[in-house]
């Protein structure tokens, strides 16, 4: 760890030319976990890194540095390459380092660091047992639990100095089942901010069954219709449609270069009056949170969308210098390799009052999916797809045959507000989000929403 | 950090393993070096420079193979690399052996192709081709509303493998390479697009045939329209192939034909594709810029075709999956990191190309779709199976010429039914870099794709 008195020296040096905001971010992480095959361990693993990031701006120029060698005197050399390569601006004042300030958005009560890894072993090994023994389709197994603990130092030319310790854990488990020369998978990848206790309370078996009957009954789907039709998806990791088909565009790296669909869309309407949206990095326990952000910013629960309408976007430092606006303390990075930028936490559409039972009940013809994968979207057209990975047909208000290979296409203005129900089942699920400043935690998350209207892109013809 | 010192302390990490009980041992060090400049708006809005290294450490007791890695290069870091393997040991109960390797004849390896052009790669030098790179492209069209997105950046630095069998393996090399992405608006439709270049020498990179690339991708968008949902001939664009193949590629790694996870298992030496196919991996291919002379195995490199007129002649095996399936280590064992595992990976790849030029693929689907870009390749697929239903972005072919642009379309198939319907390999071969080095692969004619859209013609 660097001394208070090691990081105003490299402040001052990344200060001493024409920057106007200098910032010092040290991070340490630790991470362990174990994985299985069909049962066996097959690999396990520990690894220590630790690194120095430092920033400087000159309005919206940037300059970052980096380097796994925290010797203070290179550091500073460093900073005062930087220093000579800023562009712009004007000569600020340093203030002097506050007092240090710690926090966690942690409550632990068995640490995850400590669990001896055989323990990790024997709860998936558990799974593997289950699965395999379920039914004879079941022919693969794979399992992980990993853990990580990491530290981060923000310290800045304005006097912040605070620390942050988070640790998170995530269990994987997968299964494939085989029919003939057909083979679908299902699987659970549940992430905590808690102990291992998360892992010790976790339905491990009822879940087992749930990825076995998944994949089985994929492997017997026929596939999926094209073309245009009322969408129903799921609760839980169905939220990725909202976190690939907005989430992005209202993050400052695109609103503020005005290169977002949703650029200039402040209290206007955006969405459907049904939907209501937050990115929450203040819930406790929940994979994506935080108590401060890679800048040092003090997380938020933020609304996005109330009724229909744009309240706020996700506003870095860079991003409050380009808009002028305040930050919105959602500043992330992978890791001490990455300057930061703004990103999401824990997003989610707010509940609403309908029973998914009933959304369902009023769907006349249209595909359910009840498992979504990933996906992806262009933030300048608003063009997102993403794939399904569990889907039902739905006919006459029941639900139907399951079908396979439906892929969801559109762009997310436009599913925004054909978004013309909202359950009340709502439930977060966790994912790791890749942009520009790298791999993040984040969740997604909604209760059953319906789209009165979207593009399936299947392999059958679909039903007029 | 200096190379001697980082050498200096894997060779004391080898030797104090055998101290921990360990009876076979390696060490891996890697530093990158890298440096990029990023545009926006008639400034340098970005740069960036570091110096990361790290080392791992993998040692094996009772066949089984325990691994650590750490950033740290002090004595506290010997004692946590070797205890932390030996804890990991303690859990491992894999099936198949691990191999620590050295062939006696090939101890010493040693590729350094550093060019002499990297001294070039300045931050004066990448502002300058930047700022005047972003004006090209805004010049393009007043219809270019933003140059989203434009970086130069540069990389190099050394990795090194040291064994205690003997082997002492030292690979250098550099590349630089730039990607720009614009947005245009025309009558309230927005389309966005990108290219990028890469090489050794930015001395190399033109600016003019960079943005007329760029043009073509951003502005050939607009008046892109949906179509009816059917049954087509499509002319697979060449980086549209190189996508699709990449997805799907891990299922001709040996590791998972033994593991029964890929479909390709049991199936060396039968047709999986058209005869018209091959697709060969050649470490030294003559238009390659990478040359991969050995794998982070230590085992040496070698040219062979993985399908050779539509037949499957071997997957990519390193030492592990080879002693599974009772075979050689074809030299595909690599690791994408100092932290990585060894897993499957590859030099260069080449389809073999054809003789009809883009042109003639055209003329001969006659009526069908060009397609230039497949998205969502990460979640629109079944990477077991093969399934993909895929949203992508191309023309029409009409009366064998490229027509209207399409959008809002998907393409569905399976991968192994699309090697075999491919019934004709053009020769416009592009590179790109992927694995180890470069793929090189031209467009493909594929017969029969189901297409959904949502609009009448």
């Amino acid at each position: 760890m660097l001394s208070d008195s090691n990081i105003s020296r490299i402040l001052e040096a990344a200060m001493s030319k024409t920057a106007d905001f200098a910032e010092v971010f040290y991070e340490e992480n630790s991470a362990r976990g174990i994985a299985l095959l069909n049962g066996k361990v097959t690999g396990a693993g520990t690894n220590y890194d630790a690194g120095v990031g430092i920033r400087l701006m000159a309005g919206t120029n940037v300059v970052y540095v980096y380097s796994s060698d925290k010797d203070p005197d290179t550091l500073i050399k460093l900073a005062l390459e930087a220093a000579d390569a800023l562009k712009g601006g004007s000569p600020a004042e340093i203030k002097a380092l506050e007092a240090l300030c710690k926090s966690t958005p942690n409550r632990i009560m068995i640490d995850p660091m400590k669990t001896p890894k055989s323990d990790m072993v024997d709860f998936i090994k558990k799974a593997s047992d289950y699965a395999t023994s379920y039914n004879e389709m079941i022919t693969q197994t794979t399992g992980s639990i990993s853990t990580g603990n990491r530290l981060i130092r923000v310290c800045n030319s304005r006097g912040l100095n605070k620390e942050e310790s988070q640790s998170r854990i995530r269990l994987s488990f997968e299964v494939i089942a085989t029919k003939g020369n057909e083979k679908q998978t299902g699987r659970i990848a549940p992430g905590s901010m808690r102990g291992y206790e998360f892992i010790n309370e976790y339905p491990i078996i009822e879940k087992t069954q749930e990825c076995c009957d998944t994949a089985i009954r994929m492997a017997g789907a026929g596939y999926a219709p094209s073309g245009k039709m009322p969408v129903i998806l799921g609760n839980g990791f169905g939220g990725v449609i909202f976190h690939e088909a907005c989430g992005h565009a209202l993050e400052s790296t695109s609103v503020g270069i005005k290169s977002s669909c949703f650029t200039d869309n402040l209290n206007t309407q955006i969405a459907s009056p049904v939907v209501s949206a937050w990115d929450n990095a203040r819930i406790e326990g929940e994979w994506g949170s935080y108590m401060i952000d890679d800048e040092g910013n003090e997380s938020s629960n933020l609304q996005l969308i109330k009724d229909g309408i744009l309240t706020n976007y996700l506003i870095d430092e860079l991003g409050s210098r380009r808009m002028n606006m305040p930050a919105t303390g959602c500043s992330r990075r992978s890791n001490y390799s990455y300057a930061p930028t703004s990103r999401m936490s824990n997003t989610f559409i707010a509940n609403g009052s309908e029973s998914p039972e009933s959304i369902i009940a009023d769907t006349e013809y249209g595909l359910y999916c009840t498992k979504l994968g990933g996906g992806s979207v262009d933030t300048a057209t608003g063009e997102f797809n993403f794939a399904s990975n569990e889907a039902f047909m739905i006919r006459n208000g029941k639900i139907c045959e399951p079908v396979r290979g439906a892929t969801l296409i559109g762009k997310g203005q436009e599913v925004l507000m054909d978004i013309d129900r909202v359950g009340n089942d709502l439930e977060l699920s966790a994912g790791v989000c890749g942009s520009i400043s790298g791999s993040v935690p984040v969740t997604v998350g909604q209760p059953t929403i319906r789209v009165s209207s979207m593009l399936v892109g299947g392999r059958e013809a679909g039903e007029e | 950090m200096d190379v001697k010192l980082a050498e200096q302390f894997m060779l004391k990490l080898i030797e104090k393993s055998s101290e921990y009980g360990f009876e076979e041992a390696e060490a891996s060090f890697m530093n990158s070096s890298s440096m990029s400049v990023d545009i926006l708006n008639g400034e340098v809005s970005s740069y960036e420079r570091s110096s990361d290294q790290g080392v791992s450490f993998r040692g094996k007791i009772n066949g089984q193979m325990g691994t650590a890695a750490t950033t740290e290069f002090d004595d506290d870091a010997l004692d946590f690399l070797l205890s932390s393997a030996l804890e990991n040991i303690g859990v491992l109960n894999d099936e198949d052996e691990h191999f620590i390797y050295c062939d006696p004849n090939n101890s010493n390896l040693r590729y350094e192709a550093l060019s002499p052009n990297y001294v070039k790669n300045t931050y004066n030098r990448f502002a300058e081709i930047g700022l005047d790179l972003e004006k090209r492209i805004l010049a393009i069209d007043p219809a270019v509303k933003g140059v989203d997105y434009l970086s130069i950046s540069c990389g190099t630095g050394p990795q090194i493998i040291i064994n205690s069998k003997g082997l002492h393996a030292y690979r250098d090399d550099d590349s630089v390479s730039i990607y720009a992405g614009a947005h245009a608006e025309k009558d309230g439709v927005v389309k966005s697009g990108g290219y990028y270049w890469y090489g050794t020498d930015i001395d190399e990179f033109n600016a003019e045939t960079f943005t007329k690339e760029l043009e073509k991708r951003l502005m050939g968008k607009f008046g892109a329209r949906s179509m009816p949902s059917g049954s087509y001939d499509i002319v697979l664009g060449n980086e549209a192939f190189i996508s699709m193949i990449m997805t799907f590629f891990g299922n001709f790694s040996g590791y998972s034909m033994m593991k029964g996870i890929s479909l390709l298992a049991g199936k060396e030496g039968e047709t999986i594709a058209a005869s018209c196919f091959t697709l060969k991996e050649d470490p030294f291919y003559e238009k390659a810029i990478y040359k991969v002379p050995f794998d982070s195995e230590g085992v040496t490199t070698r040219a062979k075709a993985f399908i050779d007129k539509g037949v499957f002649k071997t997957a990519m095996y390193n030492l592990r999956s080879a002693a599974m399936a009772g075979k050689e280590s074809t030299g595909n064992g690599f690791k994408s990191g100092y932290k990585a595992n060894v897993s499957a990976s590859f030099t260069n790849l080449v389809v073999e190309p054809g003789t009809k030029n883009f042109e003639q693929l055209c003329e001969t689907v006659d009526d069908g779709v060009y397609i230039t870009e497949l998205n969502g390749l990460h979640a629109g697929v079944n990477a077991i199976s093969g399934d993909f239903s895929l949203f992508c972005e191309g023309y029409r072919i009409k009366g064998g010429k490229i027509s209207n642009a399409v959008e809002q379309i998907t393409i569905s198939d399976n991968f192994y039914s699309v090697l075999k319907k491919i019934s004709e390999v053009g020769n416009d071969l592009i590179a790109e870099p992927h694995g180890e080095g470069e793929f090189f692969c031209p467009s493909v004619i594929i017969k029969d794709i189901s297409v959904a859209g949502d609009a009448e013609e």
